[in-house]
This record gives structure tokens, sequence and C-alpha cells, in this order.
């Protein structure tokens, strides 16, 4: 098995009166075990220059790369917006099947954990046609 | 303004052929700026019984196209517990024990829920807890929520 961890800080000296700090570290493992996620979709990066709405990982597939991302059980999905913030008005709408879960702007990512049962396809829309950038890569057993 | 980071990183010496490690920070800003950082979080911890799906994070008129963030963390320990989050019909995923999550939210859905109610659709953030009640500790970064005007009954 391998061993693959996820940490993230929560940090800010000044939206509280005293700083905060928050880090949790979790190992990535396969559903209800501690025996570590073996597989990745490895490190992808895909640019696009369309406000149409697009698939980035197709839930339930039955083949190529994806395809054994295929239950909900404990798939993590890593993404990331590399483009600049620029005015700060430019973002990709993240939406889970027809459900928008929230808006990456340039230089955010987000982290979560994948259903990716049949349909649950994650897929992006952006604020307009400039050309934006995507890193991405999924966990999953 | 405030200045909040978030920073992950990826890392494993065994799962491919030669060492992964990914570290990527973003700053939370309002949306539609180039530097001014959000300024106001909710910042709870929660016990969540089994058997039921709540709204954790409820939804306003305020947090409707704007840039908001949300972690949730599971504290419990025991490999076999889990919780479902989901927005409306959806589920996103599980959080085992241990398992966290960073992700942007925006209050896109038309609310048809009553402030007394969790009936109806919303992008509120909903949980639900399996195998163990599950303790969760959970973060909102926001631009401002719509708090409900008091309305005690005598």
């Amino acid at each position: 098995m391998a061993t693959t961890t996820a940490t993230i800080t929560l940090a800010s000296s000044d939206i509280a009166d005293n700083a905060i700090q928050i880090s949790n570290t979790s190992t990535l493992y396969t559903a209800g075990t501690d025996t570590g996620i073996s597989e990745t979709t490895g490190l992808g990066r895909k640019k696009f220059a369309s406000s149409s709405n697009i698939v980035l990982l197709d839930g339930g597939l039955t083949s190529g790369i994806a395809a054994d991302v295929t239950a909900d059980k404990s798939a993590k999905v890593y993404i990331k917006n590399m483009n600049d913030r620029g005015d700060g008005t430019k973002y990709v709408n993240i939406l889970l099947a027809a459900v928008e879960i929230g808006r990456l702007y340039g230089g955010d990512w987000m982290f979560i954990p994948w259903c990716a049962a049949s349909g649950k396809d994650i897929e992006f829309t952006a604020s307009d046609t400039t050309e934006t950038t995507l890193e991405y890569t999924c966990f999953y057993e | 303004m405030a200045t909040t980071t978030a920073t992950i990183t990826l890392s494993s010496t065994d799962l491919l052929s030669d060492n992964m490690q990914l570290s990527n920070t973003m700053t939370l800003y309002k949306d539609g700026t180039t530097a001014t950082g959000l300024e106001q979080l909710n910042y709870h911890r929660a016990v969540v019984p089994t058997g039921t799906q709540f709204d954790l994070i409820q939804d306003s008129a305020a947090l409707s196209e704007d840039a908001s963030y949300v972690y949730i963390c599971l504290k419990n320990t025991d490999v076999t517990d889990y919780v479902k989050i989901s927005i409306n019909t959806e589920e996103i995923g599980r959080l085992y024990a241990g398992d966290w999550l960073f992700m942007p939210w925006d209050n896109d859905l038309t609310d048809t829920e009553d402030a007394q109610s969790a009936q109806g659709n919303d992008s509120s953030i909903e949980i639900e807890a399996f195998t163990h009640d599950a303790v969760v500790e959970y973060m909102l970064f926001h631009n401002g929520e719509t708090l409900l005007t008091a309305d005690d009954v005598a």
C-alpha cells in the first residue's frame, strides 16, 4: 500500500483579535480501512477558452483512465485555477453534476472528496472565454 | 482587510515510482477585488448524530454570487466512521475519519427554504453521519451573511 498525505494550513494574523492557525494532515485511505489509497489519475493540466460547461472528471465511466473511479468510496480530488487573479472578476464555476459548488478565482485551489458514482461528474464553467488553465488530480481506490 | 491564507501539501514517497510533492498557497480574497481579503469567518465544532441529514452551513442571500470558502474536518478516529457531504440533491463525497475538505462555496440556487425550516431546495452544505456520531470542525470564510431579524414570541 502507499502512504499519501494531504495537509492543510489555514492561517491569519488579523482576521480576528487573535491569530488563527489551523493545520490538519489526513492520510488517504481506502473506504473504511487504514489501507492507503494506491491509485491516481496523475496530475493533469487542461487549457480551455470557452464559457461552456465542460466535464473535468467523468463519474461512473465504463472505460478509460477514470473507469475505476465508479463508486461512492473515498476518492479525493484536487483542482487549482492556474490563472493569475487579474482584476478579481474572472473565475471558474465548479459544479457537481448540475449543482454549482463554488468559484475558483485565479490562484485558488480546492480539495474535496468525490462521490464519483454514475452521473456525478465534476464539471466547470468559466466566467468568460479568457484562456484558463486548470491543474487537477484524483486519488481513488 | 485581513490576510488569510490556505496552504495545501499533497505528498507521497511510494504512490508513484518517484516522490510526489505538491504544495500551493492561496489568499482568500473578496469577489471582484485584486487584493482585498475576506474579513469574516465562522468557526464551529459540532457532534452530528447518525441517521439524519442536517444543514451544516446554512445559505443566505448575502452569500450569493460571491467568494466564500469552506473547511470541514471529521475528527473521529474509527476508520469506519464517515460523513456524506452534499449540496442540494448532489452528494459531493465522503469524509472518513481524519479527512478534511476545503472548497469554494457559492449560494447559487434559489432558496425556497423558510428561515425556520430545512425544507426546500437551496445551496446549504449538508451532512449525514454514518456508523457513529460524527465530531466535525468546520469553518466558513465569507463576505457577510444575511442575519435573521429577531422574532421572539412573548
